[in-house]
């Protein structure tokens, strides 16, 4: 196992990993990280989700909501889900996670989106050199979630750097369910990353056969494995198509054979998920289970929901608590109930923490197809037993159409964050093992963050 | 536990009233099409011409390389002799199933299996995926195959959202009829298709509250890209080293109202209120009723109020298309997706001086812009050996190689079953960003990108093994249900690989590995790996000299179609 050239993030219990740290001058960090197992899974709603419909104010900031996002969108105060102790409910479809607010384990962050330093709405104006760049845009929200440089290329992601700072194993515990992203990619560390479904098996590949054609076979498989001076472009494919091979027969069996969490997979009537994200989390939620196989003590998951760019029937014509978006709700409530019930079954409910993420939030001000255009701040869930108990985190804008909050020319109602990215993913980063030396490796403007009165919000507690 | 939520309080209110949210810009881009003509480059001619030059020509300019292809190319003479026949090969089309525009309802009266096949047959991919496999295995018009393919990928319409075959093959033809006419063309015929209108909300979009979708995504994806670039295709910076956006919010905005007014055709003599007798396969119509007559301003451009609705759609077609961004956006994105994924700032510069100018003052050729990506000196000679040189083969061009070199017969659908494992479904992006952005970092790579690279993953690293294993080492026709007609499908003729060709090299070990070596590797084979080879075919053996010629030739192709070096050309 290559750990020489790498420095070390999080500490498991072995002495030999103690020294090695000592070796490296990391020991002071030691006594910070906690021992045992710990996982953070994000969840990546692609397209970016209205999540201004996600969570809604039921305090007298209501008739605000109803009146900002009309008739046409704003769900009514009777069908949201209500939150014990906060004057916020949930979208009716995200009843499933209503329980998990009941047990403590659920919180919502308000209004976080990226930003390049804190801004209000006269700085907005007149600084554009403090913007993050192309705001808006999918391609670049995205990157700048999962790679937190807000005005810089983004070649590697937050993931991917944590992985950077972890000891190299020979299964990555940086896993994907969701396909090859951003976030994913490290400087120096690669991920793993396997299907929602089906198998992964190698045809006609046996290491013990015997055969002399197989044998002669393979051989020759093994000589043109060797890319050496073909470019760096075939000598890395040349890395990910050899270490695959190797990944996958350790995988498959983990994620086809046997397993205790498959059946908490259901949704309320009783009838088994089918939809992806719901196949993702629960391959994550083997990957956990297999935890003691693979020599994981901690991992890092990132899983996607697609589909979230709702610019015409978001809802319902005639009914706001329908439609696209509260389809794709119902798919990701019930995705989530069912592996926070898995964490409590495997006795890892206070280990694991899943998150959620998006391109950006949307207009507030819906369009003329029953849907809503890109825009800026959003709200985002938190789930696991670990979080600080029935608290909603954040601030939740003022939503007066071209009030002080509207950065939007027209008054669609495009809020800026109050709360950065990092300050978000940044606690979690942090609860998961990350040492405070290695934050501003992970979050490149971590320094912009954490001072100032700027900090990572007190997600857990 | 208490909760933060904390009711805002007023912050320093702004007294302004018009506010841009994406960075301000020198203008917002706008070239147009006053600017001065760039000198165009002459592409010095390549006189000399090689074996492993024509197979890398077929790796840019074809679904893969054929002993046929490669020795037509060679007895062209140059590159450019072989391109300009392709200009001339009659077009693939998906004129039949253009011809199948139904209702959204057509289907609704069926039930069970006979559903799912309609269903599949009139309001999905299916039938365009497997035209598109069947045309890239056998037809002779490769060159304006694989730029429309390449061109697909640039202005995505995806079955993901929008479910019409008719719509989605009348889409696609524009790619096949327009892969060597001009951009522009092709930038209007997709703004106006009915297909695209739906997938990005054109269709339909009011004056009262305009939709931003497809004029963001206009600017952003099919023309200018999101940063202003110099002519080399490098990153415009303002003083602070930062990059410039090509459009700010208000652009988006008035190219938004400038597009309203436009509404899907309707079948037969259906009024434009029936939802359910939409005409996906012709262009969208005027609905006066939601055109927005009022003055628009974007990119520097203003439509007066009063002006024709096809006026204020030429302006922003203009626009768009004289941007001076658009020329070296586009010109990269087909050279990435031709060539190679690193291009240099000089390759990108020759193209995007092409695309702003043809030599005959036309701006957006793109048989001149082919023309000249392929006959550039970076695009010919043998394989190329610099750090940052190599495309990784995308699922689709990797199956395809695959089965040319087998000598596949298709229609199509023995590659349906393999493509979703493999990461590609053609003509089902999971959204408008396609498989993988032009600018997906290559892990490791030290900047470099590799879009492709987006699409090898464990899973679909052994979905392409398997590939090769199955339609190679278990290649015989009898063998596999894949290749069986379809019963379901009318008119299937299934898959027939002809082996005929690689069981006519008999015992000639040397002979069929310079074949191989030439067709799938461009003659870069290394001793060793030629030397591993050898062991491994001649291990092979049968009583029949026939099937072991065969089954040599079989393995021999699979430990090459799986090798990385095959997997990414050079």
């Amino acid at each position: 196992m290559a750990i020489s050239k790498r420095d070390f993030m999080r500490l498991t219990a072995g002495a030999g990993a103690l020294a090695v740290l000592g070796q490296l001058g990391r020991t002071a960090g030691v006594a910070q990280v906690a021992p045992g197992y710990r996982a953070m899974v994000g969840v990546f709603l692609f397209g970016g989700s209205d999540n201004w419909n996600m969570i809604v104010p039921t305090d007298g900031r209501y008739a605000g909501y109803a009146a900002g996002r009309g008739a046409t969108l704003a769900l009514p105060q009777a069908s949201l889900v209500g939150l014990p102790g906060v004057p916020y409910g949930l979208h009716p479809a995200l009843a499933p996670l209503g329980a998990a607010w009941s047990e403590g384990a659920l919180s919502a962050v308000l209004n976080t989106g990226s930003l390049y330093a804190p801004l209000t709405k006269a700085l907005y104006q007149s600084r554009t050199d403090l913007r993050p760049t192309n705001l808006m845009s999918h391609a670049d929200e995205q990157s700048h979630w999962q790679g937190m440089r807000m005005r810089d290329v983004n070649r590697d992601g937050f993931m991917g750097r944590i992985n950077d700072r972890e000891a190299a194993l020979p299964t990555p515990d940086l896993i994907s369910l969701g396909g090859s992203t951003l976030a994913l990619i490290g400087k120096s560390s690669s991920p793993l990353i396997l299907p929602s479904n089906g198998t992964i098996v190698r045809n006609g590949y046996n290491a013990a056969s015997n055969d002399a054609a197989v044998v002669a076979r393979q051989a020759a498989l093994t000589t043109f494995a060797d890319a050496g001076g073909t470019g760096t472009p075939t000598q890395l494919s040349a890395t990910t198509i050899n270490t695959s091979y190797s990944q996958a027969a350790t995988a498959n069996g983990i994620l086809t054979g046997a397993s205790t969490v498959d059946q908490y997979f259901k949704n309320g009537a009783g009838v088994a998920l089918t939809s992806d994200v719901s196949r993702q989390l629960l391959r994550v939620a083997r990957l956990i289970e297999a935890r003691g196989t693979l020599g994981h003590t901690r991992q890092v998951f990132f899983t996607s929901q697609g589909g979230y760019d709702n610019h015409s029937n978001e809802v319902d014509a005639g009914n706001t608590t329908t439609g696209t978006h509260a389809s794709l709700l119902t798919d990701l409530a019930d995705a989530l109930a069912g592996f926070y019930a898995a964490m409590k079954a495997l006795g890892l409910q206070d280990q694991v923490t899943a998150f959620t993420m998006s391109d950006f939030g949307r207009t507030f001000k819906v369009n003329s197809q029953r849907g809503t255009d890109h825009a800026w701040g959003n709200n985002h869930l938190v789930l696991g037993g670990a979080v600080k108990n029935r608290t909603v985190h954040g601030t939740y804008p003022d939503t007066t159409l071209g009030g002080p909050d509207d950065v939007d020319g027209a008054a669609l109602g495009r809020w800026i964050p109050t709360t950065a990215s990092e300050e978000y993913l940044g606690a979690i980063a942090q609860w998961y093992g990350v040492l405070p030396a290695d934050m501003p490796y992970v979050f490149p403007n971590w320094t912009t963050w954490s001072t100032g009165g700027r900090g990572p919000l007190p997600l857990f507690g | 536990m208490a909760s933060e939520h904390v009711l805002r309080t007023a912050r320093t209110a702004s007294a302004a009233a018009l506010l841009v949210l994406v960075a301000a810009c020198g203008g917002g881009g706008g070239g147009g099409s006053s600017s001065a003509p760039t000198p165009v480059p002459v592409p010095v001619p390549i006189v000399t011409y090689s074996g492993a030059d024509a197979a890398r020509l077929a790796d840019q300019g074809s679904f893969g390389a054929t002993k046929t292809l490669i020795d037509a190319m060679v007895a062209g003479g140059s590159a450019g002799a072989w391109i300009d026949a392709q200009f001339a090969a009659p077009s693939s089309n998906y004129s039949d199933l253009i011809a199948k525009s139904v209702a959204k309802t057509y289907c609704d009266a069926l039930s069970g299996s006979a559903r799912n096949v309609c269903d599949r047959d009139y309001r999905s991919s299916f039938g365009v995926a497997l035209e598109f496999y069947a045309h890239a295995v056998a037809n002779p018009d490769q060159l304006r195959q694989r730029v429309a393919f390449a061109l697909s990928q640039l202005l995505v319409a995806s079955d993901f959202e929008v479910h019409s075959t008719a719509g989605l093959a009348s889409f696609n033809q524009i790619f096949l009829d327009n892969a060597f006419g001009n951009y522009r063309d092709i930038l209007k015929a997709v703004t106006l298709n009915g297909y695209m209108g739906d997938y990005l909300d054109l269709a339909n979009s009011s004056r009262t509250a305009p939709n931003e979708n497809y004029a963001r995504e206009l600017m952003q994806l099919f023309a200018m890209g999101v940063n202003q670039l110099n002519a080399d295709g490098t990153d415009k910076v303002d003083a602070t080293g930062a990059t410039i956006a090509t459009f700010t919010a208000d652009d988006v905005r008035g190219v938004a109202r400038a597009l309203t007014g436009w509404t899907c055709a309707r079948l037969g003599t259906a009024p434009i209120s029936d939802n359910n007798a939409i005409d996906y396969a012709k262009p969208m119509i005027s609905n006066a009723a939601l055109y927005d007559t009022t003055a628009k301003t974007f990119l520097g451009t203003t439509v007066a109020a009063g002006a024709a609705q096809t006026a204020s759609l030429d302006a922003v077609i203009d626009a768009v298309f004289n941007n001076a961004s658009t020329a070296p956006y586009v010109s990269k994105f087909l050279i990435q997706q031709l060539v190679t994924s690193n291009p240099s700032a000089a390759y990108v510069g020759r193209i995007s001086a092409v695309f702003a100018n043809n030599g005959s003052g036309v701006r957006g050729d793109l048989k001149a812009v082919v023309r000249a990506i392929l006959t550039d000196a970076d695009a010919r000679g043998d394989a190329k050996t610099g750090a940052s040189d190599g495309k990784v083969k995308e699922p689709v061009l990797f199956s395809l190689a695959i089965a040319r070199l087998a000598g596949f017969r298709s229609d199509g659908y023995a590659f349906y079953t393999r493509d979703q494992a493999m990461g590609q479904q053609p003509f089902r992006a999971p959204s408008v960003f396609n498989f993988y952005p032009p600018d997906y970092p290559l892990p490791q790579g030290g900047g470099l990108v590799s879009p492709p690279t987006k699409l090898l993953t464990v899973s679909t690293v052994i979905a392409r093994h398997n590939l090769a294993y199955d339609w190679l080492v278990n290649g015989d026709a009898a063998s596999r249900s894949e290749y069986t007609p379809l019963a379901s499908l009318t008119g299937a003729t299934g898959t027939q690989p002809d082996w005929s060709a690689w069981e006519a090299f008999g015992t000639d070990t040397t002979a069929l590995i310079d074949r191989i070596n030439l067709l799938m590797l461009n003659n870069t084979m290394s001793a060793p790996q030629r030397a591993a080879l050898v062991t491994a075919i001649n291990a092979v053996t049968n009583a029949d000299p026939t099937v072991q010629a065969r089954k040599r030739a079989q393995v021999a192709l699979y430990i090459v179609a799986s090798s990385p070096q095959f997997q990414v050309d050079r």
